[in-house]
């Protein structure tokens, strides 16, 4: 893309760009506007969730039939049920599952993305469509057969998919390589070959240049991806539903939730929502430290690089 | 580059995951979900998490008179399209982990038909007369046994004792004192399962068939659906509550639950609800609701001089044909159905139970109530496509009741759906 | 690209390059696809050969009968097919189309300096971290006139879960807030790598804001668009959840994958469902590979033409 500039100097439009501004407004009306839209963009991503919340704190009937959330009677007694009913498992297997599923996503997904962006390969269109088409099946579609066949490697090897960690970070990953592949090729594909060039020169072997020069500049790529892949695993819930329904030392956040105990009809709306809640502080945290790290990271390595 | 961004990364999700297992290092779920004994158990029995702790019960005692040859209970998930799933994966891939199947009582035919259970019409005699006949109904297909009785359900009509004297004795008085008196209180006239799901069919057969209607013949051979004028009063009762304002606000995308709240808070007349609301209506958690002490259950009304006759509810089990303990199943299921203890200990917990003489010593009014009222109460049909009979149910009906299709044509789509369901096809 | 410096630069750099490693260039390219493919082959190729397989049997419960391609015709005269691909198209077009314009705004907003910036980040991403089954029943509740939250706040008497036009504005709308964040998350990753030299340059230029949006940002933040309106749409052409929390299997809603749903769980008519799932899948690849062409054209086919 931009093979002009020079790499050493590159800087982005990250942190520290001056919001742009239209010389023809007063200043303090284009603030305000932009005051303005920021309220709306807050309360446009957060009161559901402020719905969610509120309607944790509340209880029973109430939940139910009242439209306005900010009336109680308000008590911690969902966070505290919940824990009663071990959501602490279920939580630590989200992140351990969503953990090891971004750990071996993103190094898989880096070699080939790589490999279909700089390194001469026949066919890196039919790879790309490959890549994206391996999962395009629908995923309520995918449950049977791939039940089927955890039940065939189990009465082959007596290794069981089923009701273990593996059974969910295999599919993860294998869904998330596609999407992890094309955000990497995008950014492989938009660092300047002179870079290499000059590694060429110096005498690094493709794989150290890979490591060295292409992945620490990709770092917003790679970043992203992660985020991407973590956050598919701790959401998604078909798959996990299947697989490992039951037994608390695997299961899932989402299923937990999905498959709430309850009493007669009764609905824990409470229960649940205290228990989303407590699923996305984690992520949303995840989500912002690496974002952080992504932007403050990439002009710091450019200036080394 | 030591510290590179993408080697933060990684540290960091590495992190992640090392705290994820130190989040619980300090112990492993114990047997909540009733799966510790798996070792030792004989068979497996799955059933829905709905009211857990009432099958756990059930299974405790089987346990403690059968030490050596225990049952291990699988909760499936309270949602019935998950408890199929489940089933299915475990059927169809030839797996046969699940021996006994906690089947919804309109499940039966399906399964039958499918050749997933036993036939179990040598046990005929040892439920006939001491279960509930609707519920020996349901677990038959084409006339013979192929699950047993477990728990049962069937609606009241709540009615707030504070705005009206008596429960109404037809659906034209709650059409009419409905409307009337949820104006001059301000609140909904009636509440109930109005969404589109199963439970509109339960509100719709239930007044199909307390004006006189049948969906089939005798030996169901054929659809009755639109003998007489049952099929269209009943939809013409739903419209008319509709267009005078019968109905609460957002009736027709309620629940149980939500119906349940609603009433729960004042803000309806009456109500058609399964008896589990009963104990949150007097309040939850210690805290008196709304209308405490100023409401009361009846049994449905009919049209005319017809009773009111309730859609019949709850569980059957049956004996996988996959199996590799059939005969422990087998007795279970027939012990599950038969026991007085098993069957009291539903009772006891509040989930209805299908044995006759659990009903005969109880002391509590609304206990006796629902006695007499599911042994009137009818089975929906246990033909073999019952689900794609009720979902052509759902589609059509909820439609014309809510005014966006043709009553007349959402009735004969009905009645053709009837009769697909009977063909294997 | 890599075709075009391939054909170039593959005989006369291949010894020097190769010294260090002891592998080549074209070998390493494959040992790095290896371990990709063979994640994806394993959990996709076989579910796509089951299910070409098994759509060619009718099976009710353990018996099946080959009908060959019995099930498709079914399916080409089954409404609730047209119908369910009637939706699904809907959905995916006006969803995918929000979700671009408020998610480019959203990572336009996230790229910028200012007091609280962190913490505007973070609020943007969290309708996207709320597990999509729950956030369904949320917006379900949010809709529904008992309690009445949206129709409270909007002063309106809409039916929204039963009315078939408002409800699919209804799961539109809780799509878009449930995605933008993610279309915002892949734009702002194209965002930095955009060079701020080019924004400098404008400014002495005597260029506005909204030009270099139109003449720096957008041309080259394509590949980052393209990707992400790739991925959204292939997702939102197998959406389930939304439809499902709203509508269960009411035909109103019923995307091709509640159709699909349906026919595997509550009306199992195993051989149909495969049928449909198969469908399902060509469609979805037909329009991806629309999506691949038009990638191609736009990196590859620049590149390619910048080095000749």
């Amino acid at each position: 893309m931009n093979t002009a500039t020079d790499p050493s100097t590159r800087k982005t439009s990250g942190a520290g760009q001056e919001p742009p501004r239209s010389s023809n407004t007063p200043y303090w009306l284009s603030n305000t506007l932009r005051l303005l839209g920021m309220v709306v963009v807050i309360v446009w991503c957060l009161f559901p969730f402020v719905w969610m919340f509120m309607t944790s704190l509340r209880s029973g009937a109430i939940a139910l039939t009242n439209p306005n959330i900010f009336v109680g009677p308000f008590s911690l007694d969902n966070f505290i049920q919940i824990f009663e009913l071990d959501f602490q498992f279920a939580l630590r297997n989200s992140l351990v599952v969503a953990g090891l599923a971004t750990l071996i996503c993103i190094p898989v997904a880096s070699l080939a993305a790589y490999a279909i962006a700089r390194l001469p390969l026949k066919g890196r269109a039919v790879i790309l469509t490959l890549a994206l088409v391996a999962t395009m099946f629908p995923p309520v579609a995918l449950v049977p057969p791939l039940y089927q066949m955890y039940q065939q490697i189990q009465t082959w090897t007596g290794i069981s998919l089923l009701n273990s960690y593996s059974g969910m970070v295999i599919p993860y990953v294998a869904l998330t390589l596609p999407l992890s592949i094309f955000i990497l090729v995008t950014f492989f594909s938009g660092i300047p070959r002179e870079l290499e060039e000059q590694g060429k020169i110096d005498g690094a072997t493709p794989w150290q240049i890979f490591l060295r020069i292409i992945l620490p500049l990709a770092a917003p790529g790679v970043g992203t991806s992660a985020i991407i892949v973590f956050v598919y695993a701790t959401n998604e819930f078909l798959l996990a539903f299947s697989f490992a329904p039951r037994d608390l030392n695997v299961q899932t956040v989402p299923v937990f939730i999905g498959t709430f105990q309850r009493v007669g009809y009764e609905n824990p709306i409470g229960q649940v929502m205290a228990a989303s809640v407590l699923v996305s502080v984690p992520l949303i945290i995840f989500a912002l430290v690496l974002q952080r790290r992504i932007t403050a990271g990439l002009t710091a390595g450019a200036v080394k690089g | 580059m030591r510290s590179t961004p993408v080697h933060k990364t990684g540290a960091l999700l590495a992190g992640l995951v090392v705290a994820g297992g130190g989040l619980a290092a300090c112990g492993s779920p114990d047997s909540q979900n009733g799966n510790g004994e798996a070792g030792e158990a004989a068979f497996t029995w799955a059933v829905t998490g709905a009211d857990q702790a009432i099958h756990e019960a059930v299974a405790d005692l089987w346990n403690e008179q059968n030490p050596d040859q225990m049952v291990n209970v699988e909760f499936l998930s309270p949602e019935a399209d998950q408890q199929r799933q489940a089933m299915f994966q475990d059927l169809q891939s030839g797996t046969g982990a699940f021996d006994v199947l906690g089947l919804d009582v309109v499940w039966t035919g399906e399964f039958a038909e499918a050749g997933y259970i036993m036939n179990l019409e040598d046990h005929r005699a040892e439920v006939e007369g001491v279960s509930l006949d609707g519920a020996v109904e349901s677990s038959s297909w084409e006339n013979e046994l192929f699950a047993m009785p477990y728990s049962s359900n069937a609606g009241y009509l709540y009615y707030r004792t504070d705005l009206v004297d008596e429960p109404p004795a037809t659906w034209d008085e709650v059409l009419e004192s409905g409307v009337e008196v949820g104006d001059e209180a301000g609140i909904g006239g009636y509440a109930g399962l109005g969404n589109q799901y199963e439970g509109f069919v339960v509100t719709f057969l239930q007044l199909f068939w307390s004006a006189g209607g049948e969906v089939y013949n005798d030996d169901q051979t054929e659809s009755t659906f639109l003998e007489g004028d049952a099929a269209e009063r009943a939809l013409d009762f739903l419209i008319d509550g509709r267009e005078q304002g019968l109905f609460a606000s957002g009736f027709d995308s309620m629940v149980e639950d939500d119906a349940r709240s609603l009433f729960q808070a004042g803000d309806s007349v009456y109500m058609h609800n399964w008896p589990y609301a009963l104990p949150l209506l007097e309040g939850e958690d210690g805290e008196e609701s709304d209308v405490a002490g100023d409401f009361d259950v009846a049994a449905l009304p009919g049209f005319d001089e017809n009773p009111g006759v309730g859609a019949l509810g709850g569980l059957n089990n049956a004996v996988s044909e996959l199996s590799d303990n059939q005969d422990v199943a087998e007795e279970f299921v027939v012990w599950a159905a038969t026991d007085a203890d098993a069957q009291q200990t539903l009772l006891d917990m509040s989930l209805p139970s299908t044995m006759l003489s659990t009903y005969d010593g109880a002391d509590d009014p609304n206990v006796q109530l629902l006695g007499e009222i599911l042994a009137e109460a009818q089975a929906r049909p246990a033909v073999a496509g019952y689900n794609s009979l009720s979902l052509a149910i759902q589609e059509n009906l909820h439609s014309a009741f809510l005014g966006q299709t043709d009553p007349e044509q959402a009735l004969q789509a009905v009645d053709e759906a009837a009769t697909d369901a009977l063909s294997a096809e | 690209m890599a075709i075009a410096q391939s054909s170039k630069a593959r005989t006369p750099q291949r010894g020097p390059r190769s010294k260090g490693s002891g592998i080549g260039e074209r070998a390493l390219a494959k040992i790095f696809l290896t371990p990709s493919f063979t994640f994806m082959a394993v959990i996709a190729l076989f579910p796509v050969i089951y299910a070409v397989w098994m759509s060619m049997y009718q099976i009710t419960g353990f018996r099946q009968e080959f009908t060959g391609f019995g099930n498709y015709s079914q399916l080409l005269s089954d409404g609730g097919f047209y119908n369910a691909i009637r939706n699904t198209f809907v959905f995916t077009t006006v969803s995918v189309a929000f979700e671009f314009v408020i998610g480019l705004m959203f990572a336009l907003i996230m790229n910028q300096a200012f007091r609280g910036q962190g913490i505007t980040r973070a609020i943007i991403l969290v309708p996207w971290v709320i597990p999509t089954a729950v956030a369904a029943q949320v917006w379900r509740y949010m809709f529904s006139d008992n309690p009445g939250f949206v129709n409270g706040l909007l002063g309106t008497s809409i039916n929204w879960l039963n009315d078939p036009t408002w409800s699919m504005v209804g799961i539109i709308t809780a799509d878009v807030w449930k995605t933008a964040p993610f279309v915002a998350l892949l734009l702002l990753a194209g965002l930095q790598t955009i060079p701020r030299e080019y924004y400098e340059a404008a400014e002495v230029d005597g260029a506005g804001a909204w030009r270099r949006f139109w003449s720096i940002t957008l041309p080259l933040l394509r590949p980052a668009i393209i990707v992400a309106l790739l991925f959204r749409t292939v997702d939102a052409l197998r959406m389930f959840d939304f439809a499902y929390v709203f509508a269960g299997y009411s035909n109103s809603l019923a995307t091709l994958s509640v159709y699909t749903q349906r026919y595997l769980y509550a009306e199992p008519e195993l051989g149909y469902a495969n049928a449909l799932s198969t469908a399902t899948f060509i469609i979805v690849m037909i329009v991806g590979i629309f999506f691949i062409r038009l990638m191609g054209q736009q990196t590859v086919g620049s590149e390619k033409g910048k080095k000749k």
